[in-house]
Formats: structure tokens, sequence, C-alpha cells
């Protein structure tokens, strides 16, 4: 653990000098003038793993932009990050957005944790600042906005969207989940679906369940059991889930959660086939992988993951690993770094960048094809502001890394499943 | 409702319960004989933590067999915090006090964050992953052994306030300060001594829950809070009912889990906390027998 704390101290050195640097007052600036963005990721609090696995992807996506040139069509105008922390409180959202938004930010980022991305929301509508939600999945943080707006409460919708909606997620779990048991040939009936009761973990949930009473697969959602997030202790739920004889655990999880429930289902020695997740953090990240070990082998997710065949991703990966001290290139750093590309496209073909309204006409007219994530198609924004071309992979904790597995176009190995007994 | 079900979440909720007992055991000795809150007890909880976790993993002791040198390097603590800080504030009013230990809270919570940075951690034992089956129905080692040393903890405080002479002099300060003083009591060191073995009891409780649940710096506030709705329970200043509360606020959030939904279970335990302040305000063993 000694090397992993150096390299932590060095990491936190060189993102705490990145944004001293990037916070300079402008006087200190020979470049001049550039334009704001306010990125928002929690960086302390129980989810700082991947938030600063976002700011990090945001402040290298903005230096490989800046170094190409900026902005080009508005005369090489360069971007800057106005840095903000949420400490993973959903409150923090709006306060920390308010505060950019005071210093100059004139396009918000964020904010990860859909709580304090919902909150973000009413600073962007009230003060009309675009905001690009790199992460953040559920469906009313842009469902509602377009509601507002299509009902005539609000003029223009700010908000949008680059990341799979929790309906989305839903849909691409369920479908997953059918197409591995065929893969696979076999045929479990009884998932227990297992959830953090915040909001990210209950409109997952939901999303799930939804896709699943649509489609009416073979395979039954036979009980939903929340846990209060973060958890002491999750025995009692692993026992609950036992008693039910699951033939796979369906777990939405937090890093903090993930921690308790996967050691406790080795405990108490549940009998399943898998366990198969429907798409949340703490199943994949370096810091869980190091804290879990073999625990987490043989774990599936379905996340919204980097496009590894794609040479560039490659090569930002290893980028990624230098700079942050030896963590992976995943979801978190991936999106947001896509999310700023996003965002300097925009910037180009916005006819004023002073104009708030201009840079959303231009933001709605999107149709960009150099994200470095797996997509279903170009980024493009639909009428609720969501990304439909965002979709999530399957991926697997194999040989203590995870892996693409499914669909068969994006997998680098071939999927284990049902796992090794013990 | 599955019997098996209610019988290991009886059984997962006491043995849980003895880890709550020696947390709660410290804040309410301190209570009872300063009638100082100390707001930083979750925090201090959270760096016995992380000392386990350092000792764990820098020089291979198995929290277990480790907890005593977390709790010698708390109480070291604490008696530090009782000489440099608490002292100065004794006769102040009440907000002072709160003041000041939210103020110690927050200094060490941030402490932590830097020093051993934001992510959940937790520490491996080699009994992390040891279960007995007694048939359907099974216990956890770690949470048993954690059970038996924070017994025998709270024992061994009780053995030291009861019958030693330093431990009456602890209770002799605390029923009466101007009394105490008369005799030729040093108050201001039996103090400190009980700040000290306050903490030391809150850092053990922390090494022993190390392998058991994950931790990160913010941990601190939810265990402070939990063991002020214990203590309240319980009684301030009571050491019997620090335990006791301790036990019934664990089998109260394991039976909520059991038979409510299992994120409802935090409801069981503080609704049984406004219960006792309607029926018996002074919580269940209230009376200072410290």
């Amino acid at each position: 653990m000694a090397n992993t704390r150096l390299n932590r101290r060095a990491f936190l050195r060189s993102t705490a000098a990145g944004a001293a640097v990037l916070g300079f007052p402008l006087p200190l600036r020979a470049q001049g003038k550039t334009f704001k963005i306010g990125a928002i990721h929690p960086q302390t609090g129980p989810l700082a793993e991947p938030g600063q696995a976002c700011r990090l992807g945001a402040l290298m996506a903005v230096d490989a932009v800046n170094a190409a040139g900026g902005i080009k069509s508005k005369g090489g105008l360069k971007l800057e990050l106005l840095l903000g922390d949420t400490q993973t409180k959903p409150e923090n959202g709006r306060v920390e957005a308010e505060r950019v938004v005071n210093q100059g930010a004139q396009m918000l980022l964020g904010s990860f944790d859909s709580g304090s991305t919902n909150a973000m929301v009413s600073v962007a509508q009230q003060k009309r600042v675009p905001f690009l939600v790199d992460i953040a999945a559920a469906d009313p943080i842009t469902a509602n906005v377009a509601k507002s707006v299509r009902e005539g409460q609000q003029k223009v919708q700010y908000v949008y969207r680059n990341f799979p909606t929790g309906s989305g997620f839903g849909r691409n779990a369920v479908q997953y989940f059918t197409e591995i048991f065929k893969e696979a040939g076999v045929s479990p009936k009884r998932v227990v679906l297992m959830h953090a009761n915040d909001l990210f973990g209950t409109n997952q949930m939901r999303g799930f369940k939804a896709a699943w009473e649509a489609a009416k697969p073979s395979w039954e959602i036979v009980e939903i059991i929340p846990w209060p997030e973060p958890p002491s202790d999750l025995s009692t739920e692993v026992s609950r889930a036992k008693a039910l004889k699951p033939d796979i655990i369906a777990p939405i999880t937090r890093p903090a959660s993930a921690q308790l429930l996967l050691p406790e289902i080795r405990k108490q020695r549940v009998e399943i086939m898998g366990i198969v997740g429907p798409g949340s953090p703490g199943l994949y990240e370096a810091g869980q992988l190091a804290v879990l070990k073999e625990d987490l082998e043989y774990v599936l997710t379905s996340v919204p993951w980097p496009d590894f065949k794609n040479p560039k991703t490659k090569a930002l990966a290893t980028e990624y690993q230098r700079r942050s001290g030896g963590k992976t290139f995943d979801t978190n750093s991936g999106y947001s770094y896509d999310a700023i590309f996003v965002i300097a496209d925009i910037l180009e073909r916005a006819a004023s960048l002073d104009d708030p309204d201009a840079i959303v006409e231009a933001m709605r007219k999107t149709n960009y094809t150099g994200g470095l994530m797996q997509y279903g198609g170009p980024i493009l924004f639909n009428e609720a502001g969501d990304n439909p071309n965002a979709i999530a992979t399957m991926i697997q904790i194999l040989g203590q890394k995870p892996i693409a597995v499914w669909p068969k176009a994006a997998a680098l190995q071939k999927l284990v499943f049902p796992r090794p007994r013990a | 409702m599955d019997p098996t079900l209610v019988v290991q979440g009886l059984l997962s909720g006491v043995l849980f319960g003895g880890v709550y007992s020696l947390m709660a055991v410290g804040l309410t000795l301190i209570f009872g004989v300063m009638r100082v809150v100390n707001f930083a007890h979750g925090d201090m909880m959270v760096w016995g933590m992380y000392l386990a976790f350092m000792l764990a993993s820098r020089a291979g002791v198995d929290p277990y067999v480790g907890f005593g040198v977390c709790a010698a390097a708390l109480f070291l603590l604490g008696f530090a915090v009782q000489r440099a800080l608490v002292d100065r504030i004794l006769d102040a009013p009440h907000e002072m006090q709160i003041l000041l230990m939210l103020g110690v809270a927050l200094v060490l919570e941030n402490l932590a964050l830097v020093a051993f940075g934001p992510e959940p951690t937790r520490v491996r034992s080699a009994l992390s992953s040891a279960t007995i089956w007694l048939g359907p129905i099974f216990v956890d080692v770690a949470r048993l052994v954690a059970f038996g040393v924070a017994c025998v903890l709270t024992l061994a405080l009780y053995l030291f306030l009861f019958r030693t002479d330093l431990g009456r002099t602890v209770r002799a300060a605390a029923d009466n300060t101007y009394g105490a003083r008369v005799i030729g009591t040093d108050v201001r060191r039996v103090y400190a001594v009980a700040f000290g073995v306050g903490a030391a009891c809150v850092g053990a409780a922390g090494a022993l829950v190390a392998p058991i649940i994950p931790f990160q710096p913010p941990t601190g506030l939810s265990l402070s809070v939990t063991s002020f709705n214990i203590v309240i329970i319980g009684g301030m200043g009571s050491l019997l009912g620090a335990f006791v509360g301790g036990l019934l606020v664990s089998v109260a959030e394991s039976l909520g889990a059991v038979f409510l939904k299992p994120s409802l279970k935090e409801l069981f335990s503080f609704s049984l906390l406004i219960l006792i302040l309607l029926a018996r305000p002074a919580g269940l063993f209230g009376r200072r027998t410290s």
C-alpha cells in the first residue's frame, strides 16, 4: 500500500498544482481571455475516487484541446476550467455552480452524482448557463427541464447530457442479461436485485425494473432489496437475498457498499451462477480492485466504457495511467474527457460565445463522431436533451482487470459465465 | 417471515452490538466525569481504524492482536486534547464546549483526509473470511471476536473504575469536584486520564471494527451520531446503560432490516430513541453511576 500512498500524494499534488495554475487570476496569464468552463465533481467524500477521475479526464482534455490550437473558429480561444468540489453532498452542486458562474464560467460540466447534478440544473436554468452533464444517470435531470420547456414554464433548455440515462441503462442491461445467458447456454430464472437507495441507485433500479417489465424475458426479478447508503452492515440484506435462492444477484452499488456486499456474499456462501450488475460504480475501479481483490473476480457489470479498440483511446489510457499514478482510464475519466471535446466542437460551431442561447443552438445541432467511448452512433441530443447513442458495455473482471466482454463487437475477451465454483 | 432470518438478524445484531457498546462506553465516561460532550468521538474512532490499517499494512499486525496499540495511541491523543484544549473550557458555557469539540472533529477528519485520501478502505484480517456454521445460521467469526474483546474491555473498564484507586478518584471527581479538590485530588490530571481512557475505548472499538466495515474520513460523523443515540438511550454517564444501549440499538437496526425494508433500518433505532425519550427522558439507566 506504501507505493499507492505516495502515488496518491503525487496525484493530489499534481491536481492541486493544476488547479492552482488554472485558478490563477487573469493578470498573471499572458495568453489573455479564455473560455471558462465550471467543472464540478466530488473530490472528497464517499464518491471522491470516481470524481477525481472525472476531473483529471477533463483537465487532460482541456490540455489536448488547447495544445491543438484551442477553438480555431474563435481565433484560437483557449479553454479554462474553474474547478469545483461537491464533497459528495447533493446541495453543494448548487453552491459550487453558483460560485464558478460568479467567477465567470460560461458553461457548466459535472457532476457525476445524480443528486448534485440535479441541484446544478436550477443554476443552469436560472442563470442561463449551458450545462453539459458528463456523468449522471437519473432521468429527471434532463426530463424535468424538457417538460417545463414543453409546458411553457421555461423558455430554453440549457441542460444536456452525454451519458446513458437510468432508463437507457435499464434497457441495455436487460438486453445484455438475456443475450449473455443465451451465449453461455444457461437459463437462470431467479434474479435478486439489490441496490443503494440514493437518487442514483433508486433511479437505476426503476430503469432496470421498467425495462424488464417491458421486455418480459425468461428470467424473473424475484425481489428488490434496498440498503441505506453508505451502509455499515449488509449481513441481513444478504441473508434475505440468500433465503430467496437466487440464480443471479444483480447489485447496484457505490464504492463503499460494494466493499461490504461482495465479501458478505462470499462469507454467507450464497450459491449463485454469477453477480451481474445492471450498471453502477464500485465494481471495477482500481481502488475497489485493490481492496476487494478476488471478491471482484468474474463480476459482470453493464457500464458505459471506453472503446479500447480505438488506438487513440489506448494511447490516452497510457497517458492517463502515467498522470494519475497508476489508475485505469475508465467510464468516469473517459466521459469527462469526451465531454470537453464535445464542448470544444459546440464552441467551434456557435454563432457567438457571448450569447448562451447561441451556444444552446449549436449544442442542439451536435453530431460529433470523435468520441473515445463506446457509442452506438454519433453524439447527438434528442428532445429530452439526452444522447440516445450513449450505451453501456458489459465488462467483466478477469485476472483482476476490467475487460469488455459483450456485445461481441466491443469484446476484447471471451465472457466467463456461470462463474467457476470456488 | 422466515424464522431463520429472524434468528440470524438477532445474532448479527447482538454481535455487532458489542462494538457499538464499547464505542458508547467511551463517550459516556467522558460525559459522566467532565460533563463534556465529545463531538469528536466518531472521528477519533476513525483514526483508530486508520491506525489499525497502518499496523496491518505496514507491520503485518492483525487488528485483533494490535487493538491494544490503537487504544494506547488514542489514549495519548485523548489525554493531550483534554490537557491542551478541553481544560480551558470546562467552566465555559455549553456552546463553547460544542464549538471546541466540533472543531477538533473537523481537524481530525481533515487530517485523515490529507494523510490517507478519500477512498473507502478496509483492513484485511486473517479472520475476515472465517465463518462458523450452526445449521442454517452462520456466525461471522470476526464479529464474534470483536464482541468478545469488547465485552472484556468493558469489564476491564468497570474494574478500573470500581476496584482501583485511580478509578475511585475518577469517580470521586465526577461526583463532587469541589470535594475531590478539598481532599487533595489533582482534578486536572484525573480529567485527562478519564478523557484518555474514553478515547482509548473508542480507539480499540475502531481497530476491532476496521476489518468489518469499509471506512473513510467522513465516516466519523455517522459514528458520532450513533454513539450519541446509544448513550442517550442508555443514560448519559451510565456505563451499564451504554453497554445495554449499544446492544439494543444494534439489535433494533438488525431486526429493522429483517422486518421492514433494509433501507429503513435506521428508522427502527431512531424511533427507539424517541420512545425512550418520551417514556424515560434520563435514559434506561439514567443516573450517573460512573
